[in-house]
């Protein structure tokens, strides 16, 4: 059974009107373990989905059937595919963010920090609150191995050149005259982020950057380890956030592209699909 | 005289380091105006100290990228007076700054204040053991006290945002902290750095031994932070890009982030840029200055006239100007006579290098300039000197300041120095190694002093600064002892598969100018309530010249156990203090000769 996001919404409490408009996820989308596995043969791609130790074939198996809502406390209530997307895309509304190769420890705390509060989301801390400790951790992994395409800087929403180039001069250099560091220096020459601790922030969903960053200034969002986030935001203004969003949504996402083999036809795939489907279908 | 003269302005300030920065900061709140000349250039910690490219080993560490140029500006050294001097053409021992901050910008952020007993040290120690300790060494007092610099070291501490751990307020003590420190009027502003592993196992196998670890007191900042003068500065990332490197993420305290950017536009400062100041010019009577002629950025020759001149030009080269300039008496370490160029002083370091079995782990890629764990148990006067043969002493501290690639290497005694062997033994030791620290006090003795070159001369066609250094017998004998204890306590440590030692001040070595040690480069133009053996008065201002103010490390009668930054910015507002709050309105000598 093929299942779309379609499928899976029509359960979902109607929490989020916007979200609903989301592009339709498929399913089918979804890499194999093989594939992922195979992924991780490239050093960065490895580092990138360690949290404790190397992810196994196990854990990328146990990731994936979260990802597709599977989880052992009945599951997370919502698979995440249908907002983030099998491959990690995301959604093109920036209401969902971009996870696909994102660093795995660094989307397990989130998970950890959502859970206990320190980055509080209506949505997000419920469902990472009924992940099992090893749950949060693989599907983590499965996320830092999966690939997405990425919608390319046509996708992002219109911008002036005038800030635009303010939003590139914020991210390399930052601002003498506020006081705000270049994001270069944690986020990476092109903001490909430096695991296991900085996202990328290259190809993230613009609306969703500036949104962090205002939670970030309000104090909501209070996770970062060393304040470092909430004490830029604190120098920003709107037209600084929404510029360097702006900017950061049209840079290619830096993830060395690995061509993955083959799939091989060894059944263990299939399986996992008959057992998610049946996992997914409590949703409805 | 110059070709050309320029308004008069009230100070003009010789130098935009820490010491710069802070007089026109606070002498420009006065309604001063003060012209700011500073032979580099402007630059900035957003645009350019941000990673990834600041974290460049090489161009920064290894070619010394913010670093003075030898081939415009350099000196000559010799360890005594029967050798004949030769051009420092590398960078090596020490590394001056240039351009704005100074070499505020490079540096590590490990921020102390003295000891009383370091500021009264002829007094305390001849009443504790009698004047004979201090035989065939010049050492002097300040001239000013410890609580009088209280609130002073108490302010740049919060100018900095430093993080640490207080082990003595108002007279409590805390073991948590410093229990040898000086009653201070505050707690620190920040809480102390995070440590590593090994670091912790030192703190607590110097606990067992009977010592009194605390955390070292840093500038690089552990929570966002808003200073006395408005900075807003940000969290440490534990990066290890400090000692050497800018900082691009507004967290370890420089002169820029902390004072520059505070200057508001109204205020009446202004910075020239790419402008070397010559020397100083002095009235007719020779009893003021009347202003500075410098090489402007055309490589014209200006005279900036002002009434108050301050130097803040680096330890070095303050002493270098009074020279070319003819201010005061230059030292003549023959007679003993002259003040100018006399009781420069050094550093000691010595260290122990401690190898952990796969147990330990150290991952010495996160670190930070004044990550530190420390014992002040050896410092100064903290333990009884009756019978060691030498006065001073230096903490020891596991430091875990950087793993960078090119220079963090560590191999255990006995390993070749390339090769397969060397290879493996830096693949083994990388992650399970950290250096223990020695960082000793300098005694003045009549042979070690600054002058002025009588062969070589600089791109500006003056004569090279001249230094005759070698360690005093006292130095040596303390470094032996301090490398000795810190040994002591590396063997004692849990894990440990081997150490070495190495001593920059051993016994039977010359001192070299060669291997990094520190830029801690001390005295020459030192302050004191006596003018034989003082070029300025406690407040810093020149017996001879009462419009002159120094400021910086050249101050040091003896070099303490400490880095010198907080101890000579707690000196810099003290002057500053003095000022505004007594010389502007009435210029004169503060002191009688
Ligand atoms: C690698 C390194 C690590 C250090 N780590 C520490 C530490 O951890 N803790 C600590 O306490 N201290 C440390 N220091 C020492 C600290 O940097 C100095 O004590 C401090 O910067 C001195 O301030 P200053 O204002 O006296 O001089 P500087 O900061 O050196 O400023 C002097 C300025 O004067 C300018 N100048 C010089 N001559 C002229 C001229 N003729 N005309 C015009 N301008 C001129 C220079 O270009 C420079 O910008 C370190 C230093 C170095 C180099
Ligand atoms: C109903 C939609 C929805 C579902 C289902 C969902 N998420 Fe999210 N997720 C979001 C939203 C919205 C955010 C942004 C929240 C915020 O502002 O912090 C988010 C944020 C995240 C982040 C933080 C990303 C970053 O860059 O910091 C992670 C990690 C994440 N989700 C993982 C998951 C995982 C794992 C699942 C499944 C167990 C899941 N999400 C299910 C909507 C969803
Ligand atoms: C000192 C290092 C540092 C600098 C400089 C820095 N960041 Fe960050 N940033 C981080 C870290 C660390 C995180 C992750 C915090 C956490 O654990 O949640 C982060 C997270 C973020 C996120 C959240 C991404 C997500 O997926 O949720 C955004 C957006 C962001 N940073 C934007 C910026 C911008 C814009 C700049 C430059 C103006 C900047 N950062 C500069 C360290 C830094």
């Amino acid at each position: 059974m093929r299942l779309t996001t379609k499928s899976v919404l029509l359960g979902l409490p109607v929490l989020f009107g916007a979200a609903l408009a989301a592009p339709a996820q498929d399913m089918s989308e979804a890499p194999r373990v093989n594939e992922l596995e195979a992924r991780l043969n490239v050093d960065s791609t490895l580092f990138n989905a360690t949290i404790d130790e190397e992810p196994s074939d196990d854990m990328l198996e146990l990731g994936r059937l979260v990802a597709m809502g599977g989880a052992e406390n009945g599951g997370s209530g919502m698979a995440c595919v249908t907002c983030h997307g099998a491959n990690g895309q995301g959604d093109g509304a920036g209401v969902f963010p971009r996870l696909a190769g994102l660093p795995g420890w660094y989307m397990y705390k989130q998970l950890e920090d959502y859970a206990e509060g320190t980055r509080p989301n209506r949505i997000m801390t419920g469902i990472a609150q009924r992940l099992t400790e090893d749950e949060r951790e693989a599907v983590a992994s499965y996320y830092a191995v999966v690939e997405a395409p990425w919608p390319g800087p046509q996708a992002a929403a219109p911008i002036s050149g005038d800030q635009l180039q303010w939003g590139g001069q914020l991210a390399a250099v930052g601002s003498a005259e506020q006081g705000i560091p270049g994001c270069v220096n944690c986020h990476g020459p092109n903001g490909t982020g430096n695991p296991p601790s900085v996202p990328y922030l290259a190809g993230q969903y613009a609306e969703y950057m500036s949104h962090q960053l205002q939670l970030w200034r309000e104090g909501t969002r209070q996770n970062d380890a060393m304040g470092v986030m909430e004490t830029i935001a604190s120098k920003m203004t709107d037209e600084d956030m929404r510029a360097v969003s702006a900017y950061y949504a049209r840079v290619r996402p830096g993830l060395e592209s690995v061509t993955p083999p083959a799939p091989m036809d060894d059944g263990e795939v299939a399986e996992i699909e008959t057992e998610t489907s049946d996992l997914l279908s409590d949703v409805d | 005289m110059a070709a050309r003269t320029l308004p008069k302005t009230d100070v003009v300030i010789v130098g935009a380091g820490w010491t710069g920065l802070a007089v026109a900061k606070e002498l420009s709140a006065e309604g001063q105006r003060c012209v700011i000349l500073e032979r580099g250039d402007y630059r900035h910690d957003a645009e350019n100290f941000g990673g990834p490219e600041e974290h460049d080993e090489l161009k920064y560490a290894r070619h010394k990228g913010h670093m003075i140029d030898t081939p415009t500006k350099t000196l000559s050294f010799r360890n005594n007076t029967s050798e004949t001097a030769l051009p420092m053409r590398r960078l090596g021992s020490f590394l001056p700054g240039k351009g704005l901050g100074g070499a505020g910008i490079h540096w590590n952020g490990q921020l102390w204040r003295p000891l009383p007993s370091d500021l009264n040290m002829r007094t305390h120690y001849t009443e504790r053991y009698g004047a004979e300790i201090l035989d065939g060494m010049q050492v002097q007092d300040y001239g000013v006290s410890y609580e009088e610099l209280e609130p002073h070291f108490d302010f740049f501490e919060r100018v900095c945002g430093t993080a640490g751990q207080a082990g003595n307020v108002n007279g409590e003590q805390n073991d948590a902290g410093n229990i040898f420190e000086g009653p201070r009027s505050s707690e620190y502003p920040n809480p102390p750095m995070k440590h590593s592993p090994p670091q912790k196992i030192f703190r607590d196998t110097a606990a067992s031994m009977g010592y009194h670890p605390f955390p070292m007191p840093s500038a690089n900042v552990t929570a966002p932070y808003e200073n006395p003068y408005g900075a807003q500065l940000h969290p440490c990332t534990y990066c290890g890009f400090c000692e050497r490197f800018g900082c691009g993420y507004f967290a370890k305290a420089d002169p820029i982030i902390c004072i520059y950017d505070t200057f508001a536009e109204e205020d009446p400062i202004e910075i020239r840029y790419r402008s070397h100041v010559l020397r100083v010019e002095k009235s007719e009577d020779g009893q003021t200055a009347t202003g500075v002629t410098y090489l402007d950025q055309n490589g014209e020759e200006v005279f900036q006239p002002a009434d108050t001149v301050c130097l803040n030009s680096y330890a070095l080269w303050n002493v270098h100007l009074m020279l070319v300039s003819g201010l005061g008496t230059p030292y003549d370490p023959e007679t003993g006579e002259g003040t100018v160029g006399r009781n420069y002083a050094y550093q000691t370091i010595a260290a122990a290098g401690v190898f952990f079995n796969d147990e330990v782990w150290s991952n010495p890629f996160m670190g930070a300039g004044a990550m530190g764990m420390t014992i002040d148990d050896f410092n100064g006067d903290n333990f009884d000197h009756t019978d060691l043969g030498f006065v001073g002493g230096g903490y020891i501290s596991a430091n875990q300041t950087n793993g960078r690639p090119i220079n963090y290497q560590p191999t255990p005694p006995g390993t070749p120095s390339w090769g397969a062997e060397w290879k493996q033994a830096v693949r083994e030791n990388y992650l399970h190694h950290i250096g223990i620290v020695c960082h000793g006090s300098s005694m003045p003795v009549q042979g070690n002093y600054l002058d002025l070159d009588p062969t070589y001369t600089d791109d500006y066609g003056q004569p090279l600064l001249r230094m005759t250094f070698n360690f005093p017998e006292n130095d040596r004998r303390m470094s032996e002892y301090l490398v000795g204890k810190a040994e002591e306590i590396a063997r004692n440590m849990d894990n440990v598969r081997a150490v070495s030692t190495v001593n920059r001040a051993a016994e039977g070595d010359n001192y070299s100018i060669v291997p990094y040690q520190t830029t801690h480069n001390t005295g020459g133009a030192v302050m004191g309530t006596d003018p034989s053996t003082s070029v300025v008065n406690r407040y810093g201002q020149m017996w001879d010249h009462h419009n002159v103010f120094v400021f910086g490390a050249c101050l040091f009668p003896q070099n303490l156990g400490y880095n010198p930054t907080g101890p000579l910015m707690g000196l810099a507002y003290w002057t500053i203090d003095a000022l505004k709050n007594d010389y502007l309105q009435n210029p004169r000598p503060l002191m009688d000769a």
